[in-house]
């Protein structure tokens, strides 16, 4: 072609991606590469430009002219009005580029847009060569990274707002619009207008609105009742005057303290003209005042019957939710739902051991499963068992049958306090899971010498066990004896670890996620099945293998890697890969509640966004690390 | 192969000393097949031609230069146009290389370059249009020019559909009033910036740019193809006789 021409129209583009970053600092070689590289395309108003259903991202869009608006559209369809709109310069969509996959949003022309297109594979070249576009890239991944959290933590920071709290302003927590009379209403059509409505109280205001009294129902009995007062009279006679009032924009602690140091029930918002908004009452205080931790752990350790802690189940996961918005990370909540579950249940066991008399016996509660590990979501089913000291084997039977019957009790109270009844029945009712210390460390013997599936199956949730209750060392026992046992039996863990790498990480080869595991749920990826427990399974064998007593994941990895010399920075990431896994499956739980359906782990990775569909995949990429390692370990 | 060459070059093709090769490149162009014309928009090649006259005299002055620029499904690539001198460039030059200034040039008579380099260059045009549809703004004039300069130099007639903006964009947009409007005043109107105004190529860009709009607006009111411009022009020719 004719080098002339060609050179007049690639300067000119060149000019005019040079007054936008990242072109302004980029190498005028690379420059040249791109402006040579990119057709100029026209979309009229409206046109959509890049979309979901436009499949994987083949082109990158470069805006030379007008302007186009980003529609976001969030798994949620709620949440989906954040919208953005790009002008000249700005290029899309690099992250769905680099990822080889469609858009989340889509790109609309919002006026006439003009575009410079670079085709993928030149913009991979690019990305190659030039090291400032190269930067560029990597950093606006990055800033989608803080955006995607901050959205997240905006999505749940308006449901938590939605929660009222003490802190909110009045103009939040009023709820209808506020009915007031004139001061010459007569007292028989106020009371009227009480009952008619079901109000509490009525407000007197003068001809500007500006409340000058109220009127509640108790002043009826005492004011219009037992004097015999006329209903005839104007209220102005019987109300309270100058009621206390508050601006819109103070909060319901003002309110609070304001009735507490009046000795009042209610007290008025009013705005800037100080004309009545709304009427505060001393019940709506109480309705909002939600509960902290301090406040549950209180009210589990004082309750004394089972309707109280079914309560406290329902508050530990309001402030589970709380915290989640509140960004902080999931090993810190599985543990903080494990703290408050352990409470709830210890205070259960308590309530039942008033019926049971187990004076002179060693026993101790255990927790397996994932409650053993402290890594509890929202959903959970019972894993228990009870283990006991019997010095004498005649009273062994009769000793059973007592724990049997008080086990079956708390069973039955943990049911009703939310926690379903074990469908495998793991439970302390089970005489296979009430047993005898000499009877746990036979069984565990019993799997770790012959390690056929079922053993290996029960050692992935039983060897995670944990006291809640009674005698501690009783479990601390039972531990030694089990690392005594699996230390010298190397064809066990070789067993366990064969167990551990039956489920691999569902990455595709073609596609970013194999989601096809359940036929029964296609397109979803169960989180546990193919996600926590690569981790879980990893971290048991890790622990067991080098004597690491700890029964969580995240401390087992943690603990057993500084004895097999791995470094605390590979540590780290698979940590942060395995918490990723898990706050995801408590945002999908707790979404999936609120729809009132029961929490499980499927997720869609077609319905997370960008950033977190990258770092499900670094997540699933930790756990075949794992994976790799058992295999080098133990030959498999 | 030349005596082939020479039976699809036209009775004049020797008399105007084409190489064998050249008459070669004529005769592949000559048997490309008809211009599709029913295909969208999206899916079809429009050639953008514009031309410099050389001199004072831009109605009847010699062809200065020709700039070809292609949009091809909808997309206009900037690394494949073309611009081809017909005068000598230093002709319209001082000593020192610098364009002299409008006033002096009109006093210059330019040099036309060689025969035998029209004849390659037209040859490059020819390549590069293929059998598209050519597009330009007020393209009778542009149109005359250009066949005119293949007649004589190549013999060849271009025998390809014109498709005349300034018409058709009338009859699209009606936001500048009914009649046609100048060049300068579409571009300014849809804030189509212009590199260098008057050199071909940076006009066959800016009217390139005009055509996209063109295009996109056709295609809402249902002129999805290039036939369908051709006979939406006709059509206003038809009834704007005097325009």
């Amino acid at each position: 072609m004719s080098n002339e021409a060609t050179e007049l129209l690639v300067s000119a583009c060149i000019q005019s991606l040079q007054a936008y970053p990242p072109f302004d600092r980029m190498e005028a070689e690379w420059l040249r590469f791109l402006a040579q590289r990119v057709k100029l395309a026209h979309y009229p108003k409206g046109a959509r430009i890049l979309a979901k259903e436009s499949g994987v991202a083949r082109t990158l869009h470069i805006l030379q002219r007008g302007r186009v608006d980003v529609l976001r559209s969030g798994g949620d369809r709620k949440l989906e009005s954040s919208s953005l709109t790009l002008g000249p310069g700005q290029s899309f969509s690099i992250g769905a580029l680099m990822a080889q996959r469609e858009t989340v949003g889509a790109y609309v022309a919002r006026d006439d847009v003009f575009c410079y297109e670079l085709a993928a594979e030149d913009f991979f070249a690019l990305t190659q060569k030039s090291t400032v576009f190269n930067l560029f890239c990597t950093q606006y991944i990055a800033g989608l990274l803080r955006q995607s959290q901050q959205q997240l933590q905006l999505q749940l920071a308006q449901r938590a707002a939605e929660q009222k709290t003490m802190n909110s302003p009045l103009s939040t927590i009023l709820t209808r619009e506020p009915v007031a009379v004139a001061v010459d209403t007569p007292v028989r059509r106020v009371v009227e207008l009480m009952a008619s409505q079901h109000l509490g109280s009525m407000v007197v205001v003068d001809g500007e609105q500006q409340p000058i009294g109220i009127f509640t129902l108790s002043d009826i009995l005492k004011r219009i009742v037992l004097p015999g007062a006329s209903l005839e009279q104007a209220i102005a006679a019987v109300m309270s005057p100058a009621p206390q009032t508050l601006p819109l924009a103070a909060n319901a602690h003002d309110a609070a303290l304001l009735m507490a140091m009046h000795r009042v029930r209610h007290v008025l918002a009013v705005d800037e003209g100080g004309r009545l908004r709304g009427v505060v009452s001393e019940r709506d205080l109480f309705k909002l005042q939600g509960a902290g931790l301090r406040q549950i752990r209180h009210a589990i350790d004082a309750a004394t019957t089972i309707a109280v802690l079914q309560h406290a189940r329902d508050d530990v996961r309001q402030l589970a939710l709380t915290m989640l918005s509140e960004g902080v990370g999931a090993q810190e909540i599985t543990q903080f739902i494990s703290t408050l579950n352990d409470a709830v249940t210890r205070r259960v066991i308590e309530l039942n051991l008033e019926r049971h008399d187990f004076y002179g016996i060693d026993w101790a509660w255990l927790a397996f499963g994932s409650e053993g590990r402290d890594e509890q979501t929202f959903t959970t089913d019972q894993d228990n068992g009870i283990v006991f000291i019997c010095t004498d084997i005649m009273d062994r039977e009769q000793t059973q049958l007592r724990f049997l019957d008080f086990a079956r009790e708390v069973n039955d109270d943990l049911d009703k306090c939310g926690f379903p009844l074990c469908k495998g029945n793991i439970m302390a009712s089970n005489p296979e899971l009430c047993l005898t210390l000499e009877e746990w460390e036979e069984k565990f013997a019993q799997w770790v010498r012959t390690p056929e599936p079922l053993a290996l199956l029960n050692a992935t949730i039983f060897f995670d066990f944990r006291p809640l209750h009674g005698r501690f060392n009783l479990a601390h026992r039972m531990r030694l004896s089990l690392l005594r046992q699996t230390q010298g039996n190397p064809l066990f863990l070789r067993m366990l670890a064969q167990n551990a790498l039956n489920v691999a990480p569902p990455l595709g080869r073609i596609r970013d996620f194999v989601t096809d595991g359940d036929p029964e749920h296609p397109g979803t990826i169960d989180l546990k099945k193919y996600g926590v427990r690569l981790f879980t399974d990893a971290a048991r064998l890790f622990a067991l293998a080098n004597q690491v007593e700890a029964t969580n994941t995240v401390a087992r990895l943690k603990r057993a890697s500084s004895v097999m010399k791995i470094s605390a920075d590979e540590t780290a990431a698979v940590v942060d890969g395995f918490n990723f896994i898990q706050m995801l499956r408590l945002r999908h739980q707790h979404f999936e509640q609120e729809h009132g359906r029961s929490g499980d782990n499927l997720i869609r990775p077609d319905e997370l966004n960008e950033v977190e569909r990258h770092m499900l995949k670094e997540s699933f990429r930790q756990a075949r690390r794992l994976q790799v390692r058992l295999k080098l370990d133990y030959q498999i | 192969m030349v005596w082939f060459s020479k039976l699809f070059a036209g009775q004049n093709a020797q008399a105007l000393h084409l190489t064998s090769r050249q008459l070669q490149r004529l005769a592949a162009w000559q048997t490309l097949p008809a211009p599709a014309l029913s295909r969208s928009h999206y899916r079809s090649r429009y050639v953008l031609i514009d031309i410099a006259i050389a001199g004072g005299d831009w109605k009847d002055g010699p062809l200065g230069s020709i700039g070809a620029l292609a949009l091809t499904d909808g997309l206009i690539d900037l690394s494949a146009a073309l611009q081809l001198p017909m005068v000598d460039a230093a002709a319209a030059t001082d000593a020192a290389g610098r364009p002299l200034a409008e006033a002096e040039q009109v006093s210059l008579t330019p040099t036309p370059i060689s025969g035998e380099q029209r004849g390659e260059a037209l040859l490059a045009l020819l390549d590069f249009v293929g059998k598209a549809p050519l597009v330009a703004y007020h393209a009778s004039f542009v149109a005359r020019r250009i066949e005119r300069v293949l007649a004589e130099t190549l013999g060849v007639e271009l025998d390809l559909p014109w498709i005349d903006l300034a018409w058709v964009m009338a009859g699209l947009f009606r936001e500048l009033g009914d009649k046609q409007a100048r060049l300068d005043t579409w571009l300014e109107h849809f804030g189509v910036p212009s590199i260098e105004r008057h050199n071909p190529v940076s006009d066959a860009y800016a009217t390139a740019q005009l055509l996209q709009l063109t295009l996109a607006r056709a295609a809402q009111k249902g002129f999805e193809t290039p036939a369908s411009l051709i006979k939406l022009e006709k059509a206003r020719r038809h009834l704007y006789p005097s325009a």
